[in-house]
């Protein structure tokens, strides 16, 4: 095993799987039929999507249960842009900035509250969002939603890629774009005071973090990429009404963001893998075993990996380990696991954080 | 002016609802210190047993109390097995585990009975009474009735039994309670056992309305959560007026502001709640988090 930790991080194999990567999700869209292309195209959207919620959730602390309306915000703008003739760089620009902006002034107001009433104001949001949506019907098609036709193939291209092909790839480029730009951000100054505010906020506030700046922010980022994952969206299906908004879309998307491991950019793809797999998976086998399955899924990964799929190899390492110690000597307790993964919502968590949540909640 | 009277009357009947739920969330809360998601699919399960019971042929009256019983059951052992676990540490954590018990719960309701939205018979019958111009329902006036009674119930449960004290004494201190002798274990199971045959008692009341359906809770118990944290979370009186609260602006908004209409009403309550919670973050009737370094 530990010849394994150190073949991954050395930095020619990481490179080497880099690449191979990299060809894979290229000659990927050539071989595969236009079902496979449209639901890899969907993992991406959806992807940039939980990455924006694994930013504010994981990373910050702050339970965010409104990532759809963002998502939904992003669609429509696009909607509206396409159907208007806008240039696409600037839909892209509007589906960016438009969705932070409100997700601004809303973190304004929402990051002055403690802890889960954040939560509540947050699952207000599709909740108003929809009906929103319907009323402006002008911008919005009302219910019956927006269809569009655009982001095919340009005609220079015309018999080299086909629609579905050329989409896979705009979405996925913008995807790892957003990738590329959310793996510095977490890695960077940012990404550290995100961490100190959601391990303490005493803490952060005692070194000069400002728990409610960093908490606005996050939270902003978190809009942003909701925002261009609506823009996204719309291109992979075109068509979008407000049923993208639904509160179960995010209720779902946290699911998935815990079950491929919060706090983590490799844990956001399996992440999104998952959203968009296992719901197609169950409708196969069952339609109404869909909802059964993923709260099953979801609560066995709490208890048995609670950082989530990405940390399943660290996982299954100490449990090995633990079980050889104790077969070695069975008199002497297996020493206490460690958090598996360090930012993880892990149940086990110890630390300044747990204590001083305990504290606060006995307070109340 | 009747017709504003209706109004108010129609709100505290659907207030009535959204605070059953409300109090259930408010005794987990300050039971475990956990919000939980979970409420509305543990009361929709339990309103699919007193449906399937009533459907199988047993009187409206014993289907709700079996539904009552299976609730509590529900309740106690969902707390030991899942819940537990979670419960000391990150709260975080336990809102994931509670949101994963919701989408659960929700399914095992839907593999059993399907999404199809089936008719659950009302308690208080459907005739609408004339009290000097003013039309109410009587399902409003029981549903009012119903809620007052839990209230005043509760009360005495934990101002005037011994059971009611030891729960209060888990609540504020899990610790000593369990060094004075407590059964802890016991009395957050009753605990949650209670909390789930609140919401049953939402869900039978708001069945003949909204139907029995996996997602028939799924409005009523946003509206809960809200009426909870605006009620301040530890505070049961605090959910239930809060409820009520919410129940009579959407209600009055919906009919009265035009912009709003019978489609918006539903925001109405969301956005008075982000600007009470802006002006007074810890709800109407919480107290103050203090919290020590």
């Amino acid at each position: 095993m530990k010849s394994l930790t150190r073949l991954t991080t050395n930095r020619w194999v990481r490179l080497a799987i880099g690449v191979a990567v990299a060809a894979l999700l290229i000659v990927l869209p050539l071989i595969s039929s236009k079902f496979v292309n449209y639901q890899l195209s969907l993992m991406a959207v959806f992807a940039v999507a939980i990455l924006g919620l694994n930013i504010v959730m994981g990373y910050t602390g702050q339970v965010s249960l409104g990532q759809s309306a963002f998502l939904g915000l992003g669609a429509y703008i696009a909607a509206y842009g396409v159907t208007e003739g806008w240039p696409i760089p600037l839909i892209f620009l509007l589906c960016a900035v438009v969705p932070a902006i409100v997700g601004l002034i809303i973190a304004l107001a929402a990051a002055r509250l403690r802890g889960l009433a954040l939560a509540m104001v947050t699952i207000a949001l599709p909740i108003i969002g929809i009906p929103l949506a319907k009323r402006f019907r002008e911008f919005t098609g009302g219910s019956q939603g927006t269809t569009v036709r655009w982001l095919s193939a340009p005609e220079w291209n015309e018999g080299f890629l086909e629609n579905d092909q050329w989409r896979y790839y705009v979405v996925v480029i913008i995807a790892a774009l957003m990738f590329l730009l959310a793996r510095n951000l977490v890695r960077g100054r940012m990404g550290r005071a995100f961490r100190i505010v959601k391990e303490n906020e005493a803490v952060a506030i005692s070194i000069g973090i400002s728990p409610y700046r960093y908490k606005v922010l996050a939270f902003t980022i978190a809009s942003l990429f909701g925002g261009v994952a609506g823009f996204l969206y719309l291109g992979v299906v075109q068509y979008t009404s407000p049923e993208t908004m639904s509160f179960h879309t995010s209720i779902n998307m946290v699911a998935a963001m815990v079950i491929g491991g919060s706090a983590s950019i490799l844990g956001t793809i399996f992440a999104a893998i998952y959203f968009v797999l296992v719901p197609n998976l169950a409708n196969e086998i069952n339609p109404s075993l869909t909802a059964l399955f993923s709260g099953a899924i979801l609560l066995a990964v709490l208890f048995l990996v609670p950082g989530g799929v990405v940390s399943l190899p660290r996982r299954i390492a100490q449990v090995l380990r633990s079980l050889r110690r104790r077969g070695n000597a069975p008199a002497r307790d297996a020493e206490t696991p460690q958090n598996p993964s360090d930012g993880a919502l892990a149940p086990t968590a110890t630390g300044p954080k747990s204590t001083e949540k305990n504290r606060k909640r006995q307070g109340q | 002016m009747e017709y504003f009277i209706q109004l108010v009357i129609e709100g505290l009947a659907t207030g009535s609802i959204y605070g059953a739920l409300a109090l259930a969330i408010v005794l987990v809360n300050r039971a475990t210190g956990l919000i939980n998601f979970a409420q509305g699919g543990m009361a929709v399960l339990s309103t699919f047993v007193a449906y399937a019971l009533f459907d199988a042929g047993a009187p409206l009256a014993l289907a709700i109390l079996g539904a009552i019983v299976f609730a509590f059951a529900l309740g106690a052992v969902l707390e030991r097995v899942i819940v537990r676990p979670f419960e000391r540490g990150d709260p975080d954590t336990a809102v994931v585990v509670t949101i994963g018990l919701f989408v659960l719960l929700g399914g095992v309701a839907a593999f059993f009975f399907g999404y199809e939205p089936r008719q659950f018979p009302s308690f208080f019958g459907l005739e609408t009474l004339n009290i000097a111009g003013v039309f109410v329902s009587l399902r409003s006036i029981g549903t009012i009735v119903v809620l007052a009674l839990v209230v005043v119930l509760l009360q005495v449960l934990f101002r005037g039994t011994k059971l009611g004290l030891a729960m209060r004494a888990v609540a504020d201190n899990p610790v000593s309670a369990s060094l004075s002798g407590l059964p802890v274990s016991w009395l957050l199971m009753i605990g949650w056992g209670l909390a789930s045959v609140l919401g049953v008692i939402a869900g039978v009341l708001v069945a003949p309305q909204l139907f029995v359906s996996p997602g028939m809770l799924d409005f009523v118990l946003v509206y809960a959560l809200a009426a909870a944290i605006l009620g301040g979370l530890d505070s049961p009186q605090g959910a239930v007026i809060a409820a009520w609260f919410i129940g009579v602006i959407e209600n009055l908004a919906g009919a009265y502001i035009d912009i709003v209409g019978n489609d918006l009403k539903i925001a109405v309550p969301f956005v008075v709640m982000i600007i009470i919670l802006i002006v007074r973050p810890q709800g109407l009737f919480g107290r103050k988090v203090v919290v020590r370094v």
